[in-house]
């Protein structure tokens, strides 16, 4: 059987503009909002965009209108995972995919860095104790 | 499990990034600050493991599937590796004596401090005959393991308001959880099957606060069951623009517009379909076309049809005696010429209409 034979025609992939809700235009007052603090305190934020009544034609213009910054972080860690800092310094775009991936959560992060990049004191700490080792044995 | 949590894990090959991406994750599906992932992962990276039972009664094992099917096995593993699960009659190696043996134990050894899982409801019809295990009933099962737990996760839709076996003439006299027990911390977690990631959602609370999360009237917790299907759909845009699929695959359905006429129960159903979505993000009922069943409500299964939108009315055939008697004889010219035109339909592979779907 073909695949002419099934009635049902599937319009795909890249809604056009139909596909905006109109709800990404807020976010971007949020998103300066959080800068400002960020400037003032030090104090950093995040928006939840899986928690949000987002299409995907919002996420692109979100995207879109963010633009690409000059950081690109990817990190292995289950799944890989995307923290790229946006056109807009202090804004980070952040995608966790699981094994297969598939987007499980997606981020707005207003930091000098996101908090995942850095690393910790007691991973760093092992690092120095094997990097110790390594010299000894040498 | 000796030493902390993110020991075992590092031991595993799991690195504190994934744990850290894992908690971000868990936090945000629990509607918790950002903050808080960091907070959970140092809680639950120094957690000590409580003893779980696991409960099964009139269920289909659809909830164990779920759960132990979830999309990212060794980031739900991690959950299991935080609990000492001691007993789940599924997933056990262990059988007869050996198993009532551990059960007991883990009972006696944790009194008071155990967590109750359960899933299935629970028949007291024929003094709980219709359903026993080892030749005690459910119930009898039930009030014993529930004597010491600290508190009972009612696990699915079954176990948190009758569920299937409940349905309308409810043959074994099924009930909840929550109409056995008024004096017992409960949480119910429904669904038909329950979100993998909100079980493991509700246990990491569990874990990281040492309480359990806040609940809804209905005993749920409010991080997942807060809003309805409805308020955080993707269609949604479209309802408020009044953009409504008519049909299975009409123009509307094919632009992805809203399904409410085609008997979506989104508006009514609380539950965190739209944002969790099933077998790994990767889709849910509505975005494969489908209006949602209502499945994590109470009495699903007799709202009136599934493909009945929820503005009209569940029962229109109840029109009193008389109606009946000349609705039965048209009813019966009516269902002939349905069934000869849903044939000839099949046959020319025509479009299907609600009602179609409703005969």
């Amino acid at each position: 059987m073909s695949l002419d034979a099934i009635p049902v025609h599937v319009i795909n992939t890249t809604p056009a503009e139909p596909g905006l809700s109109g709800n990404a235009l807020p976010l971007l007052r949020e998103i300066s909002e959080l800068l400002r603090r960020l400037l003032e305190t030090g104090e950093t934020g995040t928006i939840d965009l899986s928690a949000l009544p987002l299409t995907p034609a919002d996420l692109d213009w979100l995207q879109d209108k963010l633009g690409e910054g000059e950081i690109a972080v990817t990190l292995q860690a289950n799944g890989e995972s995307t923290l790229n800092e946006t056109a807009c310094s202090g804004v980070w775009w952040v995608v966790h995919r699981n094994t297969q991936g598939a987007v499980t959560t997606q981020f707005i992060e207003v930091a000098w860095v996101p908090e995942l990049v850095k690393a910790h004191p007691q991973d760093v700490k092992i690092g120095q104790e094997s990097l110790e080792l390594l010299i000894s044995d040498l | 499990m000796q030493g902390p949590l993110i020991d075992t894990l590092a031991r595993q090959g799991i690195t504190r990034r994934t744990f850290l991406k894992y908690c971000a994750t868990l936090a945000s599906m629990m509607a918790l600050p950002p903050s808080a992932g960091l907070a959970m992962a140092e809680a639950l990276a120094a957690t000590r493991r409580p003893s779980v039972i696991w409960l099964p009664f009139q269920e289909c094992t659809g909830c164990t599937e779920s759960i132990t099917r979830s999309h990212s096995p060794t980031l739900e593993a991690m959950i299991f590796d935080m609990i000492s699960l001691d007993y789940q009659e599924t997933l056990m190696a262990a059988a007869g004596f050996q198993a009532e043996e551990a059960l007991h134990n883990a009972m006696k050894d944790n009194m008071g401090k155990y967590l109750l899982i359960v899933d299935g409801s629970i028949p007291l019809g024929l003094d709980g005959a219709y359903s026993c295990i080892g030749g005690r009933s459910n119930l009898e099962i039930l009030k014993e393991a529930a004597e010491g737990a600290a508190a009972i996760i009612a696990m699915g839709s079954c176990a948190s308001f009758g569920g299937i076996p409940k349905a309308n003439p409810n043959p074994t006299g099924a009930v909840s959880v929550s109409d056995i027990f008024t004096d017992k911390p409960i949480v119910n977690i429904p669904g038909c099957p329950p979100i993998p990631a909100v079980i493991t959602g509700v246990l990491a609370h569990y874990l990281t606060f040492g309480t359990l999360p806040e609940l809804d009237d209905k005993k749920r917790p409010k991080a997942f069951y807060g809003e309805t299907i409805h308020d955080r759909c993707y269609r949604r845009p479209f309802y408020d623009q009044g953009k409504f699929a008519k049909t299975f695959d009409d123009e509307g359905a094919r632009r992805g517009w809203c399904l409410f006429e085609l008997g979506c129960k989104g508006p009514v159903t609380y539950n965190a379909c739209a944002t969790e979505k099933w077998n790994g993000g990767t889709s849910w009922p509505v975005e494969s076309g489908h209006g949602c069943l209502g499945c994590s409500e109470p009495d699903f299964w007799d709202g009136g049809g599934f493909y009945k939108a929820l503005s009209m009315p569940a029962d229109p055939l109840k029109i009193g005696a008389v109606a009946a008697v000349v609705g039965a004889a048209v009813g019966v010219g009516v269902s002939v010429v349905n069934r000869v035109k849903k044939g000839a339909a099949k046959s020319a592979h025509e479009t299907t209409d609600l009602a179609d779907l409703e005969k």
